[in-house]
């Protein structure tokens, strides 16, 4: 019997540990931080979505739909690889549209679909999980770790476009359900922290998926155009992105990933951080424990962001015209930093005089 | 007998631009012309501070130890310290959860000192350890 297996991932929402308590936003968290979901943020060279789309076309998912709320359509990051059965749809409403999506599976005969959340990273076996909803014959199987439920199921497509889909993913986590454990590494993307944290699990390889471009020296990946000066370090385990560049004496270390398009200006010393695409870093600073988008900086160790004004310390660089590709638009060049009043923000305007 | 300058402390404004900056060490700079300054600088109220500010703060660091003395930091908010982190010069200052802990580490009273004359080896306590040593 032909079993079509198709999936349905979103972009822009919560997962169920946070949805909860969803308006009870962390002081200085993603929001405040980046206007983009932190799922469309590459690390290592690749975002967490296309790192999940990889494993679903990997055990042969026919048909993957993207949801992505219209808030957010211009930030889906590009995809290095071009996938022909990947569909990237505008939605208004996420649950609307999954069941819509779902009913189209239906339709072409694709009997039963993987739902997630794009900020849930699962490095679990999908076809086990597969063969485990079908040995249940239920309708929906729910997924969950050692820390609690996970945005990830897989359903039946004719049943759950009859309902409500939201209540019937909800009760589906409810006792009595089937639920499969997941044992294999997890990332539940919420904050800025989590993706440290998967930059670090990336470089230290304590998860599957690795980092982008060749491995120049062990534990040292460069992407395609990536410049180190010979004067500059790069102490292992380090990424540094496609055309990004590290100036003379600068220091790259402890887990540090540069993104792509970035530039490390002359004596400046990265430590434990992540830069994040299009990031362009000044002479002579010390940027530890921390992510930096831009002109912005999120200390991970004292949790404060810090906005400077100031192009010389820290700024927007402009991104290579190679960086998208025609699968998904530029998501990084495109972001506006939105005025936002938060209580810890500071401005730094003209630090250095030169 | 040699006495030391009382612990001056002073509260940064709000605003650390050009124009506070400038105001600010105009109160200042008489207080650092002293003889060994003591200086403590609470920015508990800082909430905004430019490249004028920074410069003030190294520039009063600098006048200080000219005169042999010191100038401290006390309650740096978070943000002000990931700024002084990025731009290296948190290195540079001691600092301190409040005023009262950084008035209290000039006050700590510094072990004597003598001047020493003879080599080390010359004393009785070296001659011990140099036989010791073998």
């Amino acid at each position: 019997m032909f079993v079509g297996l198709g999936a349905v991932v979103a972009i822009g929402g919560k997962n169920q540990e946070s949805s909860q308590d969803s308006s009870e936003l962390p002081e200085g968290g993603d929001e405040s931080f980046l206007d983009v979901p932190l799922e469309c943020v590459e690390i290592a060279g690749r975002s967490m979505l296309e790192r999940m789309l990889e494993r679903l076309v990997a055990i042969g998912v026919e048909r993957v739909s993207i949801l992505v709320e219209a808030k957010n359509s211009a930030r889906i990051p590009p995809f290095r690889t071009s996938y022909s059965n990947v569909a990237v749809r505008v939605v208004r409403d996420l649950y609307p549209a999954m069941t819509q999506e779902l009913a189209h599976f239906s339709q072409d005969e694709i009997s039963h679909a993987f739902v997630s959340s794009a900020n849930t990273y699962v490095e679990a076996d999908l076809l086990d999980l597969f063969c485990f909803h079908r040995e249940a014959r239920r309708d929906v199987t729910s997924t969950f770790d050692k820390e609690g439920s996970l945005d990830l199921w897989v359903v039946d497509c004719a049943r759950a476009q009859r309902g409500d889909l939201e209540t019937f993913l909800h009760d589906a986590s409810q006792d009595g359900a089937p639920k499969y454990f997941i044992r294999d590494y997890v990332n539940r993307l919420v904050d800025p922290r989590d993706l440290r944290r998967f930059a670090t699990d990336i470089l230290s390889r304590t998860c599957e998926t690795g980092p982008s471009g060749q491995q120049m020296r062990p534990g040292v990946w460069m992407d395609d155009k990536a410049e180190v000066h010979r004067r500059a370090r790069i102490v292992a385990p380090a990424y540094i992105g496609y055309a990004s560049k590290v100036k003379a004496d600068a220091l790259v270390t402890r887990l540090s990933n540069i993104e792509r398009d970035c530039c490390v200006d002359s004596g400046t010393v990265i430590e434990d951080s992540s830069i994040l695409a299009n990031t362009t870093v000044g002479i002579c600073l010390d940027l530890c424990h921390a992510v930096a988008s831009g002109n912005k900086l999120r200390n991970l160790e004292r949790d404060v962001t810090v906005e400077i004004v100031d192009p010389n310390v820290m700024r927007f660089s402009s991104p290579s015209s190679k960086a998208a590709n025609s699968n998904g638009r530029s998501a990084v060049d495109e972001v506006v930093l939105r005025k936002t009043q938060m209580p810890e923000t500071w401005q730094l305007n003209n630090l250095i005089q030169e | 007998m040699p006495t030391r300058a009382p612990v001056i402390v002073m509260e940064l404004p709000e605003r650390l631009n050009h124009v506070e900056a400038k105001s600010f060490l105009n109160e200042l700079e008489p207080l650092l012309q002293n003889d060994r300054p003591s200086v403590v600088l609470d920015c508990s109220q800082i909430k905004h501070m430019d490249s004028a500010g920074v410069e003030m703060l190294l520039y009063c660091l600098e006048q200080a130890m000219k005169r042999d003395g010191d100038l401290k930091l006390a309650a740096v908010s978070p943000a002000s310290a990931v700024i002084m982190e990025l731009m290296r010069i948190d290195r540079l200052f001691e600092v301190f959860e409040t005023a009262e802990d950084a008035v209290r580490s000039f006050q700590l009273v510094a072990p004597p000192t003598t001047l020493q004359t003879q080599p080390w080896y010359a004393t009785p306590q070296g001659l011990t350890d140099l036989k010791a040593a073998g």
